[in-house]
């Protein structure tokens, strides 16, 4: 693969974080030296068992969070905060309630002062790309749980983000639309279609099946304290969404699951406390 | 912030004000038109002694009590039907809201004229504010009770009045008693405005039945005692507090799921 | 069948609110013949004839007079409200300084202020004004400052991350998140607010709706009163009703207040 020859897009050096516990517990060690390089264009997924720390990790890359030690680059400059070329899709969405669907895609190109007209037709290109046509007025409220993901989705979309840092996006729908949302996710990010500019994503998932099917890489974190137990390479040809029900990935499947089975029974036997 | 600033920090701030406003009123020599804040300790402790102030503080609280109590006889009842029986909420809410449209101070010349100055026309004004925080509140939490509870209590065999004693009233207690809370402030509240509007009416009204708005009334019109005004006012101030966080406290004791 | 069926329910949506109405005023002729005393209980055809005159006569002065007492008072409470929520969500130092003194103030209830408010600005605009404002003011205060605690800290992420500057987190996500809490917080002070200018105007004022029963009062004319009273809780019922509309349409997004389509 030439990709894994060019520059990092984003470079994790040595990264901790350590929380203050609320009411007056001790330091919570979230993070232990978590050293990673992202390529360019490529899909990454994150795996691991609750408490592992991936949604700190997501945090410290889009810059809502700063390291206690190491460093974040991204594109060979430190992270300092969160910015339009980082996009985040949230585990519950966060739309904005008072605007609509188009409102809520058009709040990226507004914030950078992109002019009325222009941000207006971009964002219903976009509500019809992500198939919410039809949709343009409704409040976040009247929408279906997979309406409010494409919404997100679209959002996120419209400030053309280098990379796209997606926070389990798809816990909360039902398993259908988990399917039909993945197969759009690829298309959207250009599966099996080579090209320069392709988004980086970065995607956290507590589901190895989905991690497998959508990445390139996966890497496995383990927990207490959050720390990378793997680094597994997916070499399935793309496009992707045709393979769900080739042997080959359940295969794959079952030898990641047998990396992080002792993290995930661990951690059910600790919340069983 | 630490807890000592936290506590010390308004206190110092509040003491400064306070500094400044003495010096500036000795300044310019406005003592008795401008409250002097060394004059509302001289007076505190002038009308404390003579027991002007815990008379007229004790015949106020009494009516409010006695106010409160009455909105609470008539206020429940009322919740309890029109939350129960929607006919009775859609015939009577229009009414209700209108009447609590009516400030219950524009009552005070016809309760003088119906019930006489000596307290009791204070007392209809009182009632009349507090009665309608205990029918919103009561009849809110009677229609919050789950229907399922109904026909279950139904079909065990319980008639309406059961029905009323072992299902919707420990349903709709707490609810009721943020309702209490809320009428008991403002009983108090009118109480003193009452007072002071009859009082200015009937500057004839002597010290027998004066409660604490009738002597802010003599203060202000009679012996202009700028200082004394802002006595009551504190002592107002004082009471509505500790009447507002010991209602809090105790449905926190009574109710703990309730906090709202 | 389901045309009569409309009917019937259209008819009832009316007849039902009305039928309290008409009840009420029965039950005041009632009580008026009983009494047989036209000042102690005056009869509905008195009262409405004092209406009448008093529509020809100063009703729309006083009207005007006690909106525009509403509008200066309340809008200055709800401005400063805000304002000063908005500051102590921001600086700490000032919500330890604002908070305890707010906490101590808010149970007072603003009628309590009418001696001081005539010492301060003598009878006029300036008593009712005062209570009113100080009557809009901690309810909006503490219902804003709870409302922006409250704001989901996601979606601050959210708006940060697609770009938007501090001052857009203020004016397009913390405001917005806070305005149920706002209004709840307005419909609040108004009905309070409405109240206590009913009271300045009474004892405070020479102008507006509540001077008016002060000078019916005077020539002992109890329809007069009672003419006006009736004019006051319509008139609070309709700014109540208002707030409650506008409050739907303003928050139509919201599953709690705005109906769903």
């Amino acid at each position: 693969m030439d990709a894994a020859m060019s520059k990092p897009i984003i470079r994790l050096d040595a990264v901790s974080k350590t929380f203050q516990a609320p009411r007056g517990g001790g330091m919570v060690e979230a993070l232990r030296e978590i050293s990673l390089d992202v390529r360019p264009g490529e899909f990454l997924s994150i795996i691991g068992p609750s408490g592992c720390g991936k949604s700190t990790l997501l945090s410290l890359v889009a810059g809502f969070l700063s390291p206690s030690a190491g460093e974040i680059l991204f594109e060979g400059k430190p992270i300092t905060g969160p910015a339009p070329e980082r996009g985040v899709m949230f585990q519950d969405y966060a739309l904005f309630p008072w605007r609509t669907v188009i409102g809520n895609i058009e709040f990226g190109p507004f914030a950078r002062g992109v002019g009325r007209r222009a941000r207006r037709d971009k964002a219903g290109e976009l509500a019809e790309l992500v198939g919410l046509k039809g949709f343009e007025d409704r409040y976040p409220h009247e929408l279906s749980g997979g309406m409010r993901q494409r919404c997100a989705l679209a959002r996120l979309l419209a400030n053309e983000p280098k990379v796209w840092l997606m926070d389990e996006p798809l816990a909360a729908v039902d398993l259908q639309t988990r399917i039909i949302l993945q197969d759009e996710l690829l298309r959207l990010w250009g599966d099996g279609v080579e090209s320069a500019d392709r988004p980086t994503v970065v995607f956290v998932t507590h589901g190895i099946d989905e991690a497998v099917l959508l990445a390139d890489r996966v890497v496995v974190l383990a927990r207490r304290p959050g720390r990378i137990k793997a680094v597994i390479d997916i070499d399935l040809p793309r496009p992707r969404a045709p393979l769900r029900s080739v042997p080959e990935v359940a295969r794959i499947v079952d030898q990641l699951w047998s990396v992080i089975r002792d993290e995930a029974a661990m951690a059910i036997a600790e919340e069983g406390n | 912030m630490s807890p000592a600033m936290r506590i010390g920090l308004p206190f110092a701030v509040v003491a400064i004000v306070l500094v400044a406003w003495e010096i500036a009123v000795r300044a310019s020599h406005t003592q008795g038109l401008v409250p002097l804040p060394s004059g509302v300790v001289h007076s505190a402790l002038a009308l404390t002694e003579d027991g002007t102030l815990f008379s007229a503080l004790g015949s106020s609280l009494e009516r409010v009590v006695i106010g409160f109590a009455i909105a609470a006889a008539i206020g429940i009842p009322i919740g309890l039907a029109i939350g129960t029986v929607p006919v009775l909420d859609r015939t009577l809410r229009p009414v209700l809201d209108g009447l609590r449209g009516v400030a219950p101070i524009a009552w005070i010349p016809m309760a003088i004229l119906w019930l006489g100055v000596r307290g009791d026309a204070a007392l209809f004004v009182v009632a009349y504010a507090a009665v309608f925080p205990f029918i919103l509140n009561t009849s809110e939490a009677a229609r919050r009770i789950p229907r399922s509870l109904f026909h279950a209590a139904e079909s065990l065999g319980a008639g309406r009045l059961l029905l009323i004693r072992s299902v919707v009233l420990p349903g709709a207690l707490p609810f009721v008693f943020t309702g209490a809370r809320i009428a008991m402030a403002f009983a108090w509240g009118s109480i003193i405005a009452a007072e002071l509007a009859i009082g200015i009416k009937v500057q004839t009204a002597r010290r027998a039945v004066a409660g604490i708005g009738q002597l802010m009334v003599d203060t202000l019109y009679v012996r202009r005692d700028v200082d004394a005004l802002v006595l009551y006012m504190i002592v107002i101030g004082i009471v509505s507090f500790l009447i507002d966080s010991g209602l809090r406290r105790a449905q926190a004791r009574l109710m703990p799921w309730t906090q709202r | 069948m389901r045309r009569s069926a409309g009917l019937r329910h259209f008819l009832l949506s009316w007849l039902e609110p009305l039928s309290g109405v008409v009840a009420l005023a029965v039950g005041w002729q009632i009580a008026s013949m009983v009494a047989a005393n036209p000042t102690l209980v005056p009869p509905l055809q008195t009262i409405w004839g004092a209406l009448v005159d008093l529509a020809h006569g100063d009703l729309v002065n006083d009207i005007v007079a006690s909106l525009f007492h509403l509008a200066g008072g309340f809008g200055t409470g709800a401005i400063l409200g805000l304002l000063l929520a908005l500051l102590c969500a921001r600086f700490e130092l000032v919500a330890a300084v604002i908070d305890p003194i707010a906490e101590f103030l808010r149970p007072i209830s603003a009628i309590a202020w009418i001696p001081i408010a005539i010492l301060l600005f003598g009878v006029g605009q300036g008593v009712p004004m005062f209570l009113i404002f100080y009557a809009s003011l901690f309810p909006i205060f503490v219902n804003a400052l709870d409302g922006i605690r409250r704001v989901d800290p996601t979606l601050v992420r959210a708006a940060e991350m697609l770009g938007a500057s501090r001052r857009l987190v203020v004016t397009h996500i913390v405001l917005p998140a806070a305005l149920p809490a706002v209004f709840a917080g307005a419909r609040l002070s108004l009905g309070v607010g409405w109240v206590a200018m009913v009271a300045g105007e009474l004892v405070g004022a020479d102008t507006g709706l509540g001077y008016r029963i002060e000078y019916f009062q005077e020539f002992f004319s109890m329809e007069g009163v009672m003419a006006t009273i009736v004019v006051i809780g319509i008139i609070g019922y309709l700014l109540d009703a208002l707030l409650r509309l506008l409050q739907s349409s303003l928050l139509r997004w919201s599953p709690a207040h705005g109906g769903s389509r």
